[in-house]
């Protein structure tokens, strides 16, 4: 590589490290904030420099806490909404997979009538906007008596997953030669064994990058978990409620915020590549 | 050989399933847009069809056209700001510079954290007494900014936050883009005697556009229907100064318990989205056309 310094370089170099800083400070803020003791986080100018303290992550976690430490006796119990979370989010995928799999390869593979709206159908999930379903949505399950149940979100949660995992699929299959396919249909051989046979195994790479993504946006998910749920709600709906104690609860509350969002960064190492994918919905090849 | 187109027709049900599950949604979606023309409210006994009544509570509610422009600004100028970092990024990103290859993989951040996460650690920062941003601010000698907790600088700071979080939308989607951007073409202006600027103006920024015009369609649409960003930050407030269309939907169905109304509200912000989308597509098409 060689090295060009000069004065346009040197600017272009400063711009970008600016940019990043912007992105990376808060982030960086709020990890610094949850490891702050009640009295630093009030402290005025801001605290750069103190001795962390690990206090308010066992506020968050540990119910025997509460009462003893100096926050008084908020009760708060996180390992439930991340479990919720992680149930919810992970049975949506894992349904996703199972229901949608066939349907990508089916969209990808075979020509009937009506195939492209079907598809577009699909992909126009994309754009549901949420709120509107929420709302029909809460008064059935309040009939059915699913609210506030697994079975309840992990079903309401498949219409963020499902359109993705199907839609993906579809992608990477069509990227498949068919000819392996072919041969093995001349041989006899079945639909659903071509598809878990042949097909599942080449696809499994991107599949699990998929699978990551989709996962991440039924994470990211707040409005379904705020009003359908209650003692099943997610991290995102559970950490809404450690805004309300004020300024000197925050610390806790960034702990919170901190476990949000390494979940999200620790996915991203594992699967980048099929992120700007999926985040860009294919307008990125 | 029977057998086999058979099991062709056959397999084609494979669809089904997803099919089902995604049209119970779309029933739903129905369901709520017949909602909006009833006077369902929870804890009522009786639903009565009430045709264009909540409508025309609406029309004649000065709250009802104050969120119609709050949404309409807070997505214009959310989407058309992020365009405009998101095209400088862009370029930024896909120069050759030291730092712009190292620091490239952070462009993503924003994009992958919950938005409820992302809002209430603004929420924190922009905290009037206590926040750093005032604590930045006061190191170049700027007074106190109340951001979120005043009613003249609360959308804006939300808008702040909004464009924060999806402006790398815009700039993943452009960089792809710009890697597409035809090099001999640009040599060729460059050997004719066009300078950087006339190159960027004339060659680079048309082939951009459609990008940027594909990343818009998408965050016109989310922008419309963002709900969590606001329930995070100011939850519609202070004195409504950001009660957009999803926040003013939520308060009239689960505070006053009127789902008649909220529904109606959400009916009106779907068309609303469905234009915006149409006249940003068109603007992508002819976008398009230009380049080709």
């Amino acid at each position: 590589m060689k090295f060009n310094f000069n004065l346009k370089n040197l600017f272009l170099n400063l711009l970008v490290l600016v940019a990043a800083i912007i992105i990376i400070f808060p982030i960086f803020w709020i990890f610094l904030m949850s490891l702050k003791s009640s009295a630093q986080v009030m402290e005025w100018p801001p605290v750069f420099i103190f001795e962390p303290t690990l206090d308010n992550y066992k506020v968050l976690f540990d119910i025997s806490v509460a009462g003893s430490s100096n926050y008084g006796t908020i009760r708060i119990n996180f390992l439930e909404p991340i479990l919720n979370s992680v149930i919810i989010s992970g049975g949506a995928v894992l349904v996703s997979l199972i229901i949608g799999i066939p349907a990508g390869y089916i969209l990808a593979r075979s020509n009937f009538k009506f195939k492209e709206d079907i598809g577009f159908f699909i992909l126009g999930f994309r754009f549901a906007p949420l709120i509107l379903v929420i709302i029909p949505m809460f008064y059935f399950f309040t009939k059915l008596g699913i609210k506030d149940t697994y079975f309840g979100m992990v079903w309401v949660y498949q219409v963020i997953t499902l359109p993705m995992i199907i839609w993906l699929t579809r992608v990477y299959v069509e990227d498949i030669p068919i000819e392996l396919e072919e041969a093995a249909f001349v041989d006899g051989a079945s639909v659903l064994h071509v598809i878990y046979k042949i097909i599942l195994p080449l696809l499994r790479p991107g599949l699990v990058g998929a699978s990551l993504l989709v996962f991440l946006l039924a994470w990211h998910n707040f409005a379904l978990g705020l009003l359908l749920a209650s003692k099943k709600a997610p991290v995102t709906v559970a950490l809404l409620k450690l805004l309300n104690p004020g300024i000197n609860f925050y610390p806790v509350m960034a702990c919170g915020l901190v476990i949000s969002m390494i979940v999200p960064i620790l996915l991203i190492f594992l699967g980048q590549k099929h992120f700007v994918k999926g985040l860009t919905f294919g307008a990125v090849k | 050989m029977i057998k086999q187109s058979e099991e062709n027709s056959l397999k084609n049900f494979l669809i089904l399933p997803s099919v089902l599950v995604l049209l119970c949604f779309l029933f739903v979606f129905f369901y709520g847009v017949y909602l909006s023309f009833t006077d369902l409210k929870l804890g009522k006994p009786t639903v009565n069809f009430a045709g264009l009544k909540n409508y025309i509570y609406l029309w004649k509610n000065p709250l009802f056209w104050k969120s119609t422009k709050l949404t309409v600004y807070f997505t214009l100028v959310a989407v058309i700001v992020q365009a405009f970092i998101g095209i400088l990024l862009a370029k930024l990103f896909s120069t050759k510079v030291f730092f712009a290859k190292i620091f490239r993989p952070i462009i993503l951040l924003p994009l992958v954290l919950p938005p409820m996460s992302v809002a209430l650690m603004w929420t924190t920062m922009m905290n009037p007494e206590r926040g750093v941003l005032n604590y930045f601010l006061s190191l170049i000698g700027i007074e106190p900014f109340m951001w979120i907790s005043e009613y003249s600088t609360a959308m804006l700071s939300v808008i702040f936050i909004d464009v924060w979080t999806y402006t790398p939308f815009f700039t993943l989607i452009i960089y792809a883009g710009l890697l597409g951007v035809n090099q001999e073409m640009k040599e060729a202006a460059q050997e004719a005697g066009a300078g950087a600027w006339i190159t960027f103006w004339k060659i680079e920024l048309p082939f951009m556009m459609p990008y940027v015009l594909i990343a818009a369609v998408f965050r016109v649409i989310e922008s419309f229907n963002q709900f969590d960003i606001f329930i995070g930050t100011t939850g519609g407030g202070p004195a409504k100064a950001t009660t957009v269309y999803s926040i003013y939907a939520y308060i009239q169905s689960f505070q006053n318990l009127n789902f008649g109304r909220g529904t109606a509200i959400l009916f009106v912000n779907w068309w609303l989205v469905l234009i915006g989308a149409l006249i940003t597509i068109k603007l992508y098409q002819m976008a398009r056309k230009r380049v080709s």
